[in-house]
């Protein structure tokens, strides 16, 4: 009887262990088990280079929402943002993609707006700003510089 | 019934007319406007820079939202301010805008080779218009207008450049010189900046 009961204990143990590992694996997966509620945004950048599933929304800082979803919509990004529920965005708020540090990961970056409307659960984010192409930039200006230095220096 | 209907379908009509250009189409014709005028042959060479920034003013004062772009620039403050200080900051704000963006207009659609319009997208009452600059020296610089359905027109409330969102660039900008300082002082600056037309 005793030792019946010995191996119960040891079976619920064992049980509860299994159940943190999954909890934690799916909390890691950042596929929220049992997620606070929230409400979903959407919004087209037309580059969202290196943002991926799960990357974090900041307003000012602070995380206020991860990104849910990242599909391919004429030839755009358009992005689901999970957002916390009570963080409001007005109409022209705008959501910007930023780098953690020089070469970090990619967040989004949301600016508060001053509008009177706000976006409803579902809604639309108008105001976007697509990732950054440095190299693009880098080479562009490099490439600028050539070219508008020759009429001047005949 | 019939009148009513024949009424309605006239201000159905009224109110398309009053909406009839797209916005690209808006964007199109502003666009064209300004290259034509600024080709004018009695407006070239250095001493008449001031002609050209004034033909590129007068069409952007027609083509903004203002009060739109404004509030969006100044984000967050915008709600501590009283109705008087708003109407203020939107007047200066679109003279110092109309000052940055004349000056570059000027001088850049002067380098213009093409434009190539890549079209619209309309959702709701905002809509994007992209295109791209060509110039003459092979450079590409793509543009994007962000407009806003207004009473009589759709207008632009938001440029970006490059990718780089101008109200975006001055909200971060704004918000930092008032956190560093205060709106006052922020509104002084912008004075400052505005030594062509006080």
């Amino acid at each position: 009887m005793k030792k019946q009961r010995f191996e119960f204990f040891v079976g619920l143990f064992m049980a509860i262990g299994i159940l943190c590992l999954a909890f934690l694996s799916i909390r890691i997966a950042r596929n929220e088990l049992f997620a606070a509620g929230g409400y979903e945004v959407q919004a087209v950048f037309t580059n969202c280079n290196g943002l991926r599933n799960g990357s974090a929304i900041m307003i000012a800082g602070v995380e206020v929402g991860r990104v849910k979803t990242i599909t391919l919509e004429d030839y755009e990004a358009k992005v689901t943002l999970m957002l916390q529920r009570g963080v409001a965005l007005q109409k022209d708020a705008i959501a910007s993609i930023r780098t953690k540090g020089l070469i970090g990961e990619k967040y989004v970056e949301i600016t508060p707006g001053a509008a009177d409307q706000m976006v409803p659960p579902g809604g639309m984010l108008h105001g976007t700003e697509p990732a950054m192409d440095l190299e693009g930039l880098i080479s562009k200006f490099v490439q600028g510089n050539l070219s508008t230095t020759k009429p001047s220096n005949p | 019934m019939k009148r009513i209907t024949a009424i309605s379908l006239l201000f159905a009509a009224f109110a398309s007319a009053a909406l009839a250009a797209s916005p690209l189409e808006e964007v199109k014709a502003t666009t064209e406007k300004v290259i034509l005028l600024l080709k004018d042959p009695k407006l070239q060479g250095d001493e008449k820079k001031n002609e050209r920034r004034q033909v590129v003013r007068t069409e952007m004062e027609k083509r903004f939202a203002w009060e739109e772009s404004a509030r969006a620039c100044l984000g967050r403050h915008w709600l501590k301010r009283t109705p008087a200080e708003k109407a203020e900051f939107v007047k200066l704000f679109s003279e110092f805008l109309k000052d940055t963006y004349s000056d570059k207009v000027a001088t850049y659609y002067g380098d213009l080779d093409k434009v190539d319009y890549q079209g619209e997208k309309i959702q709701d009452d905002y809509a994007s218009v992209k295109l791209v600059l060509k110039t003459k020296a092979k450079l590409e610089h793509p543009l994007e207008y962000r407009m806003e359905k207004t009473s009589d027109a759709w207008k632009v409330f938001d440029v970006i450049i490059e990718g780089v969102s101008m109200v975006k660039n001055y909200r971060d900008q704004f918000d930092a010189i008032i956190a560093k300082s205060s709106y006052e002082g922020l509104i002084k600056e912008i004075k400052a900046k505005q030594p062509l037309n006080p």
